[in-house]
């Protein structure tokens, strides 16, 4: 390779890399311009909302607005947080044993059963939301946090079965049947090696439920009106007579954004891992 | 410590035969090695008698117990698996401590058999480390320790050098050999490493297709080697195998060149096997029939000799001063003493041909 060939193949790359750079940031940019908006907003009084100055008086007001009759976010919050860590707690659990044994065990129907947990998946929400509704005013479950749950957990546990059959998969067999020789039971096995092992992955698996459940609305919107509404829906409160009121709004949802970047820092370690796990071995 | 004892044990899958209805006596303190190429079924019968796989038909014995039904936990069995089987989430200490953590042994009791193991195994300073940062070689050794640090009835182990590099394969093939016999328990191992079998074991199993093709010492299988597999898959290189018939007290190639005089009955097919040290490599016209060098090899300590005889190639041991040039023509002379006749049709071998065989008995 000739020393002019050189330096024109590292032209090249440089400008290749310049474009990726270029590219990457414009990506980042469009997904943060309306985040930041928001953050801007939050802090504004309803008059300066809609003028696009860097430069103005900033007020905590709005967060304190927004916990204040008639908006009552507080309860909202309380009911989210709930109903989100209750269908975690309840969905890990059955969706690992679920995935423990269609991933070691062969079953009769096992495909059958797959397909069908994935199949529900695609079924569009507002389809069936209205025979949840008559099926929940029937029991009782309207406007209840464990009904949320109950609609959670049918959401989260396909797309946690799935997921978490993916990191057992990835666990080499090898170790439980070693562990089995080394005079393991069964549940010895799962609780000293395959929890161990696969807990990253139930830990991504848990960090994607709560955010599903967190951010769920379709559900919360019609089977709540007053006592288990959601942060969600209560960002449709702020929708007045008299216009938008987008700094309340903002307020509220950076009340809803904030737990999951908080959430993404501490787990940010572990998710690369679960993300990566069946190469780690 | 306990003999085993395997009675017509079969696994099936659907129609394809893994194990077909082997029987085979494994004496208390015996190293018995299973070997054959791969896909055998080796490591089906090491997973049946850990029962890890359930057999289709048979029984097998552990001392005086039937164990078809029992767990694996239950068989005091300890396995050293070919990808080793290692806790990836355990420190080297703890996954040695493992097995006598999970069988409830006294708490004080397990760090002085750890202890032991790892120092038997050379592990002692990388108690500390996880696996994924030891070598090929150290993971080796962890679960060679994870086994020994039990006294289990019987040791099992599924080709635990195949992963090493071949300079290390060597060095712990010794290793295992010396441990073995200091913790003289009956072992199961299961190889395609026709040296690590002849090295190891006090018998040797060969497999083929899902049937033991001969047991006996190294030795009987070496020297008299029941079959035309057995006879081609023993020894470095292989047994050379010339196809021809006898006429007349002489054995000639299939496409009638004369190459050894052999004391047995006509036969109008036959297999001929003589071992590469049984062939000697003279000058052209003083050997018993002329052949060509197709390849000349110099492996340090000794030479070997692929020569074209009577159409068919046949490998020569030479001392390590032998010399040849590719496409010289040699003489050959096959040593009439070890000589070995099979069937082609069955494989058997013909003992009864009037051959005089003195390694037959
Ligand atoms: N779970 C299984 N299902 C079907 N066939 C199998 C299974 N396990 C092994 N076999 C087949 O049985 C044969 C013997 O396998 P194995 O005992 O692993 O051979 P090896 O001698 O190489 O250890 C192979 O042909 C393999 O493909
Ligand atoms: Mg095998």
């Amino acid at each position: 390779m000739t020393r002019a060939h050189f330096k024109k193949t590292h032209l090249k790359r440089s400008l290749i890399k310049l474009l990726q750079t270029v590219l990457i940031l414009l990506a980042t940019l469009i997904m943060l311009v309306p985040i930041l908006w928001i953050f801007l907003a939050a802090f504004k009084n309803h008059i300066d909302v809609f003028q696009l100055k860097l430069l103005f008086t900033p007020t905590l007001q709005n967060f304190l607005t927004v916990f204040e009759a008639p908006y009552h976010l507080g309860q909202k919050l309380i009911n989210s947080t709930i109903v989100a860590f209750v269908t975690v707690l309840i969905a890990i659990p059955i969706a690992t044993m679920a995935a423990y044994s269609f991933s070691r065990f062969k079953l009769v129907g096992e495909t059958a059963m797959l397909v069908t947990i994935l199949a529900t998946q695609f079924v569009p929400a507002v389809v069936i939301v209205l025979p949840f509704f008559v099926m929940f005013r029937d029991v009782g479950l309207l406007d209840t946090r464990i009904g949320l749950v109950l609609v959670n957990l049918a959401i989260v546990m396909p797309f946690a079965i799935w997921m978490i059959k993916g990191f057992i998969d990835g666990i080499p067999i090898d170790t439980e049947e070693a562990a089995m020789v080394d005079g393991s039971s069964r549940l010895q096995v799962i609780r000293n090696i395959v929890l161990p092992m696969a807990a990253p992955g139930l830990l991504t698996a848990g960090i994607f439920c709560f955010i599903i459940a967190w951010n769920e609305f379709l559900f919360a919107l019609i089977l709540t009106n007053r006592e288990a509404v959601t942060l969600p829906i209560g960002l449709a409160l702020f929708k007045a007579e008299e216009g938008d009121l987008w700094n309340l709004l903002s307020a509220a949802g950076i009340i809803i954004m904030v737990p999951m970047f908080v959430l993404a820092l501490l787990i940010r370690k572990y998710f690369v891992q679960g993300m990566t796990m069946g190469a780690v071995r | 410590m306990a003999s085993v004892s395997l009675r017509n044990l079969t696994k099936r899958w659907g129609s394809f035969v893994g194990v077909d209805n082997q029987s085979i006596d494994i004496a208390d303190r015996e190293f018995l090695v299973l070997l054959g190429p791969s896909g055998c079924g080796k490591t089906t019968t090491m997973r049946m008698i850990a029962g890890l796989e359930e057999p289709t038909d048979g029984e097998i014995w552990i001392g005086d117990q039937l164990v078809n039904d029992a767990l694996p936990k239950d068989r005091d069995v300890a396995m050293v698996f070919q990808n080793y089987g290692l806790y990836p989430h355990m420190t080297v200490y703890d996954n040695i401590a493992y097995p006598l953590k999970v069988r409830d042994t006294p708490k004080e009791n397990i760090a002085p058999r750890v202890q032991r193991a790892a120092e038997q195994v050379e592990l002692s300073g990388f108690l500390d480390r996880k696996p994924k940062e030891l070598s090929g070689g150290q993971r080796q050794r962890v679960a060679l320790a994870r086994a020994i640090v039990r006294t289990p009835q019987l040791f099992l182990m599924d080709e635990p050098l195949s992963n090493l590099d071949a300079k290390l394969r060597v060095s712990m093939r010794a290793e295992l050999k010396h441990l073995s016999r200091e913790l003289k328990i009956t072992t199961v191992y299961v190889t395609h490493d026709q040296i690590e079998a002849m090295t190891l074991a006090d018998r040797v199993a060969v497999m083929k297709d899902g049937v033991i093709q001969q047991l006996g010492t190294p030795d009987e299988i070496y020297d008299d080697p029941q079959n035309l597999f057995v006879a081609g898959f023993i020894g470095s290189p292989a047994m050379n195998l010339v196809n021809g018939s006898i006429a007349n007290g002489v054995f000639s190639s299939a496409d009638g060149t004369p190459m050894v005089n052999i004391d047995a009955d006509d036969c109008s097919s036959v297999t001929l096997g003589v071992r590469a040290d049984d062939v000697t490599a003279i000058d052209k016209g003083q050997g018993f029939t002329d052949a060509v060098v197709y390849a000349y090899e110099n492996t340090g300590e000794n030479t070997l000799l692929t020569v074209l005889c009577g159409g068919q190639r046949i490998i020569v041991r030479g001392d390590r001063h032998l010399r040849k040039e590719q496409d010289e023509v040699i003489g050959i002379t096959l040593n009439a003493a070890n000589l070995y006749l099979f069937d082609p049709e069955s494989g058997l071998r013909l003992r009864d041909t009037g051959v005089r065989d003195n390694r037959s008995r």
